[in-house]
């Protein structure tokens, strides 16, 4: 599969018809987000693999995104997962990228790593290389949903006690890029003390992602303390979909229910 | 550190962040975890995720005290007396691992009989918990399979810190809770270097490795290889020594690199006092911090970022710091500026690198006599590595085998802190950390969402003290102590209790190390910042 | 263009977490904790989330500064590498050894501080080295 994805960003680089590809590559004995140019050593390139399938995964999304706006006027190629390409779909409707500009690598999740995520499509359309796994079944949300109202009550209560408040699961989010977050309004979240005001800090993310979450899980292993956010913004997204038949990321050219609410997203600045 | 160094032979965590995953039972005394230790307190949390027991004993109820199955709050510097109570009831109810006690301690029977004297309701007089709690947590330390001491400044910073400490390595090997992956007696370093600049010997009596300047084979080597006839075989001032020293015109001139002891050290109008008064003082560092503030000349440093070369974290590992952007302005590199002046001063020195000064580390300190720069690639090593073929050390005294031969017990004598309360000085006051700050946030208060969550100490007051007070959240406040006064706003909380205030020491503004006091263990030498009597007065 | 993300340890805290430091075209633009680092295996607190951000703050001292009529004023390196060897000599020659103290850091690297009681013992001639391991 790797021979596939690198023969792809050679062309792309040769061709010159992007201007640099973001991928991940070995370095220092561990994987690191990277930007490959004309030239560079390909050898190195790493599909986010380490010890087990997927588990040095990066918010290239998030690094492009950077990138981009440094370089507004050049091309890149990028390396994505069917949820990176979520993502993208996600970051074109809100104008933080421009499709014109994007030139993906695809590649899909093995079986171990969809069920791991219990993710509903781990494949992205466009696919340079690897073999559709299945599609899996969402079982985590009714799990958590089979307590009854106190022990549920109780559970999240507990899990939001461990919160440090780090932000990590804003931070290394490839779908969180606004200037001003909600999560740092004081007429939201009190400042300055931990634990975080309980559930407000961890709800009012939650409802933010309703549209934009594309189910990456890259919060859930920033997490210090393992809280499972995942799940929580896994029922968000179902909230939306049974009640506005919207999905985050599932069609190219998709708009958002909750658009009408409030100003359109304006377009990056440098 | 010397506690441990002396009941152990040698002063580090045993064991590695990661194995606290694995213990059963987390003993968590005087460290706000979850607050200072983050990624530490991550493991905890799993931990009790996979069913182990949490206990907590701490004087201010913290966020990780709130996971525990048993927390107990004992009273400000009482931490002695509630161990020997602890140890009490392991040896009433024959608890202790007795085997482990006869083949691999010494001195046992002298702090048996000490122990014996001990009086439970007593001890819960003192302490302020209850005899029922005590036992408690003397059987489910005792009774685990793989029990780990957390412990941090809230031990350390007393005057009797060294004590404490060594009642901590009294209790592991009492019950034989150590020399096992998840099992052993855990202090965590609250600088990101602290362990590698007490490895480097910048302490007064040793060389790198712990190598101790007294020692004539050690004393010949480093002076044969520094190039020296001879160096000095007295052991050398700590810090406090040095700033009474100026007082009494002894000391002349000071370096200071990247420290800011007009904020952190104790009783700080004193050491300002003394600061003003040397002939030279020097500072290398990035900002112009207040102890910069009183230099001589100032030599700017470079950050993290800016350089190569190496830390070691709490567990002893050696870890590879890489450069990743040039040096902001004119900026030097730590080690160049060092080199310049030593070869203007006549004592030669031509490194090209951190790795060639690596280089010769690894070759006179026996610990990392393995560890090169390539072999820190990856996950890095955790000392002591003897060999290029060694793989490292995760845990130490493995099976009971101590570094210094036998595990040394101690009997211990419970001491009040150096200053009480009295009807002058009503409170008890402490210090420590909060989320968002570092040490004395010269860093932390120039990013804008760490300054943004907290831009200044507040005073934690109990809601019944408030009450008599007449105070409300945000009302201004006056501390004072028997050395200095200072004002600020009220935080009313349960986490303290009657009696007890509490307050961070980062910030320069408020800084509480104004109050605190200077009276030092008498062996480690560390200031009892933890406990102080002051009065309190609504602004 | 020049993007980068250079492996390094966190700087604030004991744990020893491993992270990138991202930089575009030589200046800094953010953090990212490293998913195959020992101790926090990608994660980070709020403060290594920001660590990135005080190396470039406009604080920074970018000269050296010497004491001249009361006034700290910038000067040149080889005004204050010279001044801080010659008042050494001076006071090593003076008052003695023992007269010089020296403070090393909790917060920098390894060799920084090897090299600094090196010079202490082997140079100046006194174990008065100590930082603030207790602090």
């Amino acid at each position: 599969m790797i021979d596939q994805v690198k023969q792809k960003i050679n062309e792309l680089l040769s061709a010159g018809s992007v201007k640099g590809v973001v991928a991940l590559a070995h370095a220092n004995s561990h994987v690191t987000p990277c930007l490959f140019q004309k030239d560079d050593d390909l050898s190195v390139l790493s599909l986010g693999d380490n010890k087990s399938d997927g588990d040095a995964r990066y918010p290239l999304n998030k690094v492009l995104i950077k990138i981009a706006r440094q370089y507004p006027d050049d091309a890149f190629g990028i390396l994505v997962r069917g949820c990176d390409e979520r993502g993208l779909y996600g970051l074109y409707r809100l104008k933080q990228l421009d499709p014109e500009k994007v030139v993906t690598i695809g590649i899909s999740c093995p079986q171990s790593l969809a069920v791991q995520c219990e993710c509903k499509k781990p494949w992205p359309d466009d696919m340079t290389a690897g073999e559709i796994s299945d599609g899996v079944e969402q079982k985590q949300v009714q799990d958590a949903e089979g307590k009854d109202q106190s022990q549920r009550f109780t559970y999240w209560t507990d899990q939001f006690l461990k919160c440090v408040k780090c932000y990590g699961c804003r931070d290394i989010c490839p779908m969180c890029f606004c200037h001003e977050c909600s999560l740092e309004c004081e007429d939201l979240v009190s400042k300055g003390d931990l634990p975080v005001d309980i559930p407000v800090f961890h709800l009012t993310r939650a409802m933010h992602m309703a549209d934009r979450c594309i189910d990456c899980g890259l919060c859930d292993e920033a997490c210090p303390s393992d809280i499972p956010l995942r799940v929580l913004y896994k029922k968000t997204a179902q909230i939306m979909n049974t009640e506005f038949g919207f999905t985050s990321g599932i069609d190219k050219n998709e708009t958002s229910p909750l658009s009408l609410m409030g100003p359109s997203p304006e377009k990056p600045e440098k | 550190m010397a506690g441990l160094a002396a009941s152990f032979g040698s002063g580090a965590m045993t064991n590695s962040v990661s194995e606290l995953e694995e213990s059963d039972t987390i003993f968590i005394i005087g460290s706000n975890t979850a607050t200072s230790h983050p990624l530490v307190a991550t493991r905890i949390f799993r931990a009790k995720e996979k069913g182990a027991k949490v206990l907590v004993a701490d004087p201010r109820k913290n966020q990780i005290a709130a996971f525990a199955d048993l927390y107990v709050r004992h009273k400000p510097g009482t931490d002695v007396a509630l161990l020997n109570g602890v140890m009490k009831v392991i040896l009433d109810q024959g608890l202790e691992n007795k085997t482990f006690i006869k083949e691999k301690t010494e001195d046992f029977e002298g702090f048996k009989s000490q122990i014996e004297k001990v009086d439970l309701d007593e001890v819960s007089k003192i302490t302020g918990v209850s005899v029922e709690d005590i036992k408690t947590m003397a059987q489910t330390y005792a009774e685990a399979e793989k029990a780990s001491i957390v412990y941090c400044m809230g031990i350390t910073q007393h005057t009797n810190g060294v004590n404490n400490v060594k009642s901590l390595a009294n209790l592991s090997m009492l019950t034989g809770q150590i020399g096992k992956p998840g099992t052993g007696v855990n202090p965590l370093r609250g600088q990101n270097n602290v362990q590698g600049a007490c490895d480097m010997g910048g302490l007064p009596d040793v060389y790198t490795g712990y190598q101790k300047v007294t020692i004539e084979e050690a004393n010949k080597k480093f002076a044969e290889a520094w190039g020296v006839p001879e160096l000095p075989s007295k052991v050398g001032l700590t810090i406090p020594e040095m700033i009474s020293n100026i007082e009494k015109d002894e000391v002349k001139a000071l370096w200071v690199m990247g420290e800011n002891p007009v904020v952190s050290d104790p009783d700080a109008n004193h050491v300002v006092k003394a600061l003003e008064k040397i002939d030279l003082l020097i500072v290398q560092d990035i900002f112009l911090t207040a102890t910069a503030k009183l230099a001589d000349v100032v030599l700017p440093g470079v950050t993290f970022a800016e350089k190569d070369g190496t830390f070691v974290n709490t567990e002893r590992r050696v870890m590879r710091v890489r450069k990743a952007i040039e040096p902001i302005g004119d900026s030097h590199q730590d080690w160049q500026i060092i080199q310049d002046i030593s070869n203007r001063f006549g004592y030669k020195m031509a490194y090209d690198s951190p790795e060639e000064i690596f280089t010769e580390i690894a070759a006179l300190t026996p610990s990392y006599a393995g560890i090169t720069y390539e072999r820190l690639e990856g996950q890095g090593i955790q000392w002591p590595c003897p060999t290029q073929e060694h793989p490292g050390t995760p845990f130490l005294h493995k099976d009971g085998n101590f570094s210094r031969g036998k595990g040394l017990f101690h009997a211990i004598d419970i001491k009040p802190p150096a200053e009480v309360i009295d009807e002058d000085y009503p409170f008890w006051m402490t210090t420590g950390r909060v989320y968002a700050h570092y040490h004395t946030c010269t860093m932390t208060r120039k990013s804008r969402l760490l300054d943004s969550e907290i831009s200044g100490g507040a005073l934690e007051i109990n809601p019944s003290d408030a009450r008599i007070l007449d105070l409300q959240d945000g009302h201004r406040i006056k501390i004072a102590s028997r050395r200095g006064e200072i004002e600020t706003q009220v935080m009313i909380t349960e986490r303290v209790e009657k009696g007890v205030v509490f307050m961070p020491f980062h910030f320069e503004e408020t800084n509480v190390n104004k109050l605190t006091n200077p009276a030092c263990d008498p062996i480690a030498k560390i200031p009892e910042l933890k406990v102080c009597a002051v009065k309190l007065e609504k602004a | 263009m020049d993007y980068q993300n250079t492996l390094t340890t966190c700087t604030y805290c004991g744990c020893g977490c491993t992270l990138f430091l991202e930089s575009i075209d030589g200046k800094l633009t953010g953090t990212i904790p490293c998913k195959t680092g020992p101790v926090n295996e990608g994660k980070l607190c709020i403060k290594g989330w920001n660590v990135h951000e005080f190396v470039q703050s406009d604080k920074r001292l970018k000269k050296p500064l010497l004491r001249k009529d009361g006034e700290l004023v910038e000067v040149s390196w080889e005004e204050a590498l010279d001044f801080t060897a010659t008042r050494l000599k001076e006071i090593k020659e003076k008052n003695g050894s023992d007269a010089v103290g020296f403070c090393a850091s909790a917060k920098v690297t390894n060799e920084e501080n090897y090299l600094m009681q090196k010079f202490a013992r082997a140079g100046i001639g006194t174990n008065s080295v100590d930082h603030c391991a207790r602090l």
